[in-house]
């Protein structure tokens, strides 16, 4: 089974509790939220940002709005919500910035096929040509694609929450995976015969 | 046309989400470009499904805390700032308030008087002073010494 970030749990009542705490002051509740939401954010992240090094600063950067932003947060919706249209802001402005000051290619997250030390669940995959490509691919789509596909297959990322975070119709959301996944197939399709 | 219908299914059958009924089925099992297309799209699903997801470097909830506590540090800092230059421009205000009235009232000219004065009494005083300033200077000095002795000894003890 491979390596994914289950989207933290479904406690809503944990987790209104822990913002209460983190409302109050309390550095201790903050250190938990990172520690609790730390790999879905990155990896949200690192999959849409190829640079290791800048996908963490951002990272640390959608935490630092979080801290912002809690005295404003009302629990209407999850917090993962939350999280993900935040992500989704810096993302967007990332891209943004990029286009302005391209810089050369950095190293990717998930490791090319020269990549040092290589998971457990890299080595399942057979072919690592195929894997990069399929790398090179996503980084071909638009960012809010890019984001869409990176968040869908995170464990317990639903249909749901990407519809809540994006104020779009869960339809809207369903033909936007779809036109990503066939844009993304077109890109792939001499490889993956 | 048909083709053309189905493909636009392909990615919702592939991910398990649209079952192909009997029409689309037998559409799939004749036509060799629909067929290819829904292998690619399962082979493109199984890999999306396995990829790797990147965990957070080890440190990276002790950085991001530094992060939020520079980035408030910084902000109180500025909120600091900001009050005292408004406290600044208050007193600013009042002085500035209360000159202008001073003036309208006809106290300044009294005031200017009086400065003239005080002026001319610290020239005096200097004057006096002056000739006998280097006494002045080293008695400072010894006593000066004295205290700091007095409160080195002290220390020790």
């Amino acid at each position: 089974m491979a390596e994914r970030p289950r989207q933290p749990g479904p406690d809503a009542a944990g987790e209104l509790e822990l913002i209460a705490r983190c409302r109050s002051g309390d550095e201790s509740a903050f250190q938990e939220l990172v520690d609790r939401y730390k790999d879905f954010v990155f990896a949200l992240i690192a999959r849409t940002i190829p640079d290791r090094a800048r996908a963490e600063d951002l990272a640390q950067e959608v935490f630092l709005r979080v801290h912002r932003g809690l005295p404003y947060f009302r629990g209407e919706a999850r917090l993962t919500t939350w999280l993900y249209r935040i992500v989704s802001n810096v993302c967007v402005q990332e891209h943004t910035r990029a286009a302005r000051h391209p810089s050369p290619p950095a190293p990717s997250v998930d490791g090319g096929p020269g990549h040092a030390a290589p998971s457990a669940v890299d080595r399942r995959f057979d072919d690592l040509e195929l894997r990069d490509r399929l790398e090179k691919a996503i980084a071909k789509l638009p960012p809010n694609y890019r984001l869409l596909i990176a968040a869908h297959y995170l464990e317990g990322v639903h249909y749901e929450t990407l519809a809540e975070a994006l104020q779009v119709p869960l339809g809207t959301v369903k033909t936007q995976l779809y036109r990503a996944k066939q844009q993304l197939r077109r890109l792939l399709e001499d490889e993956i015969r | 046309m048909f083709c053309d219908e189905v493909l636009d299914a392909i990615e919702a059958i592939a991910a398990g989400e649209l079952v192909p009924d009997g029409r689309v089925a037998s559409h799939l099992g004749s036509c060799p470009n629909c067929a290819s297309a829904l292998a690619h799209a399962r082979t493109l699903e199984q890999l999306l499904q396995r990829r790797t997801a990147p965990r957070a470097p080890a440190q990276f909830t002790a950085r991001t805390l530094t992060r939020v506590r520079r980035a408030r540090w910084r902000n109180e800092q500025f909120v600091d700032t900001a009050f005292n230059a408004a406290i600044g421009l208050v007193v600013l205000s009042l002085v500035g308030g209360i000159w202008m009235l001073l003036e309208r009232i006809g106290i300044i000219s009294v005031g200017h008087e009086a400065l003239g004065l005080v002026q001319g009494g610290v020239l005096l005083l200097a004057q006096r002073v002056g000739p006998t300033l280097p006494l002045y200077v080293g008695a400072a000095a010894l006593l000066g010494c004295a205290l700091v002795v007095w409160w080195w000894a002290e220390r020790a003890a």
